[in-house]
């Protein structure tokens, strides 16, 4: 995987923990993982698709989930409900949206797909060939961590949306 | 969901079944979803991103997951090892790849990603607030279930940067 992709997604991260949870995260170490991902409690999984194509999970614990959405809607959470869940989703959702938006500023236009939330601990998650790189985000003695599967996308799968638009038009006399 | 959304799935699985793995499948009742899937043995996980935006995931058990790389392959598999996961995630990828094309057909563009393969009976995967049409579809080797949790992209969510290519570049006299 492109490591170029990766810091949109960990700046996002900061930034989006900071201001929805007032939480300063830092990094934790890097890790390249090929084989398949032992899932934990919860994981979202996005898909981005266009020049940069390839899936995103963010896995994390009960306990985690549940400070994360504590923290974001002010109000004590004991038991990851469909609003935790939805919280939480939706956190993955915006870090996401706010790295592609910084991919997009790199030169890599990627549109994101919904989140999908998977729960359940030890299932296998496989990317099949796409190598992935994982980043811990550590923050209040726990954390979360970032699985980035992204490849570059083949330049056929454009579409309109991703095409550049011609400055200026030819306007013939 | 939008039940026209569905017939593309349905005749795409039959046509790919039937050209990779001469295979016939029968469309069993439909049903709509709710609450969190849980999931069988192997899902293969495909999101759609487009005007059509979504989750599509194909639930099968690893005996008809190895039976179908089997035929596909023409070769006896009897460990749903990594080619087994690959050909599976693949048959998932052509099928959605087929219906993207009839979706097109119908003036709904959409872009796949690519697939995610998660093996481990019983995680419950949640699409949120999108309920999922269900449709078993019936072979002879066992059922293979297809949940869709597709919807139109909302006015201005896909179309934000979207524009129209000029078809007629003014002339100036």
């Amino acid at each position: 995987m492109n490591v170029k992709f990766l810091n949109p997604f960990i700046e996002a991260a900061f930034e989006v923990l900071k201001a929805e949870a007032g939480i300063t995260a830092e990094r934790g170490n890097l890790g390249l993982e090929q084989n398949e991902y032992k899932t934990d409690d919860i994981t979202v999984i996005l898909a981005l698709v266009g020049t940069v194509e390839g899936t995103v999970y963010f896995g994390m614990s009960n306990d985690t989930a549940m400070l994360l959405v504590s923290k974001m809607i002010g109000e004590n959470i004991t038991s990851f409900n469909s609003l935790a869940q939805s919280g939480i989703a939706e956190l993955g959702n915006v870090i996401t949206g706010r790295a592609s938006v910084k991919l997009s500023v790199a030169g890599y236009e990627a549109t994101i797909s919904p989140p999908t939330l998977l729960l359940g601990k030890d299932a296998t998650i496989s990317t099949l060939d796409f190598a992935r790189i994982v980043v811990p985000v550590l923050f209040d003695g726990t954390g979360i961590n970032i699985h980035l599967a992204l490849r570059e996308g083949k330049i056929h799968g454009q579409t309109t949306a991703q095409m550049a638009i011609p400055s200026k038009p030819d306007i013939k006399k | 969901m939008n039940v026209k959304f569905l017939n593309p799935f349905v005749d795409a699985a039959a046509e790919v079944l039937m050209a990779e793995a001469k295979i016939n499948i029968s469309k069993g009742t439909l049903t709509l979803q709710k609450s969190a899937m849980t999931t069988d043995e192997v899902t293969v996980l495909i999101n759609l991103v487009g005007q059509v935006q979504g989750v599509v995931l194909f639930g099968l058990s690893e005996q008809l997951g190895m039976k179908l790389v089997s035929k596909m392959m023409d070769q006896e598999f009897s460990a749903f090892d990594n080619l087994a996961q690959s050909g599976v995630a693949e048959l998932g990828n052509v099928i959605s790849g087929r219906a993207t094309v009839m979706l097109s057909d119908a003036g709904y563009q959409s872009t796949i990603s690519p697939p995610t393969m998660i093996t481990g009976k019983g995680v419950q995967i949640s699409t949120l607030d999108f309920p999922r049409i269900v449709v078993p579809l019936t072979c002879e080797f066992g059922i293979m279930v297809i949940h869709l949790a597709l919807r139109e992209s909302q006015a201005g969510e896909w179309n934000d940067n979207f524009v129209p290519l000029i078809k007629q570049a003014t002339t100036s006299k």
